[in-house]
């Protein structure tokens, strides 16, 4: 960084590549300039603000707010992380549905007349692969439940309460808050009214300086 | 995302935007930010650049891939033979690596197709999650650190804007849901320039990045991390990295083996497009994963005859092919019927129908009179190309020109009858052309007439 451009904030080699980057995204916008320029405009414009500012707080607050919802509705929870089994079948249903959307709701109204194939099987395509995902995600929780119950140690030295879960872990209180933290750092024990038992400090994430 | 430009801050010296802004006094600290501008607003804790890297890694094979395949099919059009076949009359300088289209191998168009149609659909889960894992790039503070950061994030538009852009135009084209704002094959063109524009750039910028971030970490030990053992990578200079994560719900490992499953998912459900015979069943969601059939004129159809305009009273007895030769050394147009082309030497080839959307017919055993004698019989033995019209009153591919090489290969035909039957209307009766490794839009159906140029 020693040649670094005090005016420009970088080295002259950053400046002449994003230069040259620009430079070919200019020919191309004046080569292209006869098949209408504004509404490929607003196609760039609309795709970072579709993905960056619609879909991804979209998925994130659904993640989010299953997470809550469960963690506040369903007493006892499992100390594994039980989220994954439901985040996983729903994205991958969620990506098939971004991916084939003009497929699935039949928004293709030639479909039939291009290609004399039926535009009805998709929409029970989709629905039954995403049966078979829930499915196939509900029976590798029963296993993962299963092993992790036989693999609990059999002394327990101490039962805290539910609501007591998170606070030896999240070294920060917004840790609970975002609501990530409550179903690490614990083992599942059943038979004991949905208790569980504090787990040794290891899971604590590390603290970052 | 805007903002994956990563300068290194160097807190000694201010950039020019925050002494101005300190001045004004207007920009607060970042810990008064709202919401996603404070940095602890993020909370993932396996957000980081050795993620980021992977991600990054997996897409720039991927993304190099979709690149040649690209170019590669835009030249399977030969553009530069006529303007006929040029849907990107200014293309200029873009076009600087054309090359006549081959012939040889048979499978190469397919391959081609397949694996630009199909790896741009799996890579769909891996662009996601790389977009996620640097998700608060885009609300870095304070926006604009200096004008090498300003024009770095400009450039993260043409990448972000043109990737989404390009992945959009062809997920819908693939399903025929032509909404998007003029012809596909310009669009995507023109649209994969602007986005290698942003996608070399962030590359050689990100490189030394990416090298420091997967040698901070062994693969086959993040391999090994449950979500239980899973620690934020330590503080980076890009702040990729969570300064108040939350308890791990996911290993850095699940979160690839997601995208990869994603992937998976995504290949397994549309790859039996490409692929054909009894695997096409294999492609639940893909637009061409149904049988059409059964029968010798059972395999896979994008424009019918309905939709094509053709009307019975023109491929009826009344239909005549006529062969043109055009320019001086050019005779009397021959003017042929069904059953005279029926008498002509025949010849059968075993080939399919590939579609620039990807899929694929399967090989078909096409039997019709060869491109080179029908050259012959119109007054040329060297032929330099020919232009083929259909019967069709509309469609950007009602006329196609091909090259001397796709002409004179002795499978390309002007095909009568399929596996042992007359073609049927939707798959171009009285006659079509079949050649070898061509795109499918020029096998042109319902063909009116052939002038070829020496």
């Amino acid at each position: 960084m020693s040649r670094r451009l005090r005016w420009y904030g970088a080295d002259p080699l950053h400046l002449l590549t994003l230069l040259a980057s620009f430079a070919l995204a200019g020919y191309v916008a004046v080569q292209f300039v006869g098949s209408r320029p504004l509404g490929v405009a607003v196609w760039f414009l609309g795709a970072v603000v579709g993905h960056d500012l619609l879909l991804m707080p979209l998925y994130s607050l659904a993640d989010r707010s299953v997470m809550a919802a469960i963690r506040h509705r369903v007493p006892g929870l499992p100390s594994i992380p039980w989220i994954n089994y439901v985040r996983v079948p729903a994205a991958l249903s969620a990506l098939l549905l971004l991916l084939w959307l003009p497929l699935i709701l039949r928004l293709t109204a030639s479909y039939h007349a291009s290609t004399t194939l039926s535009p009805n099987p998709y929409l029970w395509h989709w629905l039954a692969v995403t049966g078979a995902l829930f499915l196939l995600s509900a029976v590798a929780l029963a296993r993962r439940l299963r092993k992790s119950r036989s693999s609990a140690p059999p002394e327990c030295p101490a039962v805290v309460p539910d609501d007591a879960d998170s606070a030896h872990e999240s070294g920060n209180d917004s840790a609970h808050e975002n609501g990530n933290s409550g179903s690490l750092g614990r083992y599942d024990r059943p038979g004991r009214d949905g208790r569980h038992l504090p787990h040794d400090a290891g899971h604590r994430p590390e603290d970052p300086v | 995302v805007i903002g994956a430009g990563n300068p290194e801050p160097h807190p000694g010296q201010p950039s020019l935007a925050r002494r101005a802004a300190q001045r004004l006094g207007r920009l607060p600290q970042t810990d008064q930010l709202p919401g996603p501008f404070r940095r602890s607003f993020w909370r993932s804790p396996v957000r980081g650049p050795w993620l980021t890297s992977v991600l990054g890694l997996v897409l720039l094979g991927g993304i190099a891939v979709m690149f040649v395949t690209g170019l590669l099919s835009y030249a399977a059009y030969n553009p530069d033979l006529s303007p006929v076949n040029d849907e990107t009359p200014g293309k200029g300088l873009l076009g600087f690596y054309l090359f006549s289209w081959p012939t040889h191998p048979v499978w190469l168009y397919r391959l081609n197709q397949g694996v630009h149609v199909t790896l741009g659909l799996v890579l769909v889960p891996i662009l996601l999650a790389k977009l996620w894992s640097v998700l608060p790039k885009l609300f870095e503070w304070p926006p604009v650190r200096n004008l090498a950061h300003a024009l770095e994030r400009l450039s993260l538009f043409l990448l972000v804007g043109g990737a989404v852009f390009e992945f959009a135009t062809g997920i819908m084209n693939i399903q025929q849901w032509y909404v998007f704002p003029g012809s596909f094959y310009t669009l995507h063109f023109y649209g994969a320039w602007v986005f290698v524009a942003g996608f070399v750039v962030h590359v050689g910028l990100k490189a030394p990045t990416v090298v420091r971030a997967l040698r901070s970490r062994g693969l086959l030990r993040e391999l090994r991390t449950d979500t239980a053992h899973t620690r934020p990578e330590p503080p980076d200079a890009g702040h990729l990295v969570s300064p108040a994560p939350a308890a791990p719900t996911i290993s850095r490992r699940g979160v690839l083996a997601f995208a990869g499953a994603g992937s998976l998912l995504v290949l397994a459900l549309s790859a039996g497009q490409s692929l054909g015979g009894p695997l096409r069943r294999t492609a639940l969601l893909a637009p061409h994963g149904q049988d059409i059939g059964g029968g010798p004129g059972g395999f896979q159809i994008n424009v019918t005859a309905a939709e094509g305009g053709i009307k019975a009273t023109q491929t009826g007895a009344s239909w005549r092919l006529t062969l043109d030769h055009a320019g001086p050394a050019g005779g009397t147009p021959v003017s042929l019927g069904r059953a005279e082309l029926l008498a002509m030497p025949q010849h059968t080839a075993h080939l399919p129908i590939n579609c620039v959307e990807g899929w694929s017919s399967g090989s078909q055993a096409w039997t019709g009179v060869r491109l080179r004698d029908l050259a012959r019989l119109a007054g040329t033995g060297h032929p330099a190309s020919v232009l083929v019209e259909s019967l069709q009153r509309r469609g950007t591919f009602r006329l196609a020109v091909l090259s001397a090489t796709q002409i004179m290969d002795p499978d390309s035909l002007l095909a009568l009858r399929v596996n042992g039957t007359d073609l049927s209307p939707d798959h171009g009766y009285p006659a079509r052309v079949i050649v070898p490794a061509a795109p499918g839009v020029h096998n042109t159906k319902w063909v009116a007439s052939l002038t070829f140029r020496s």
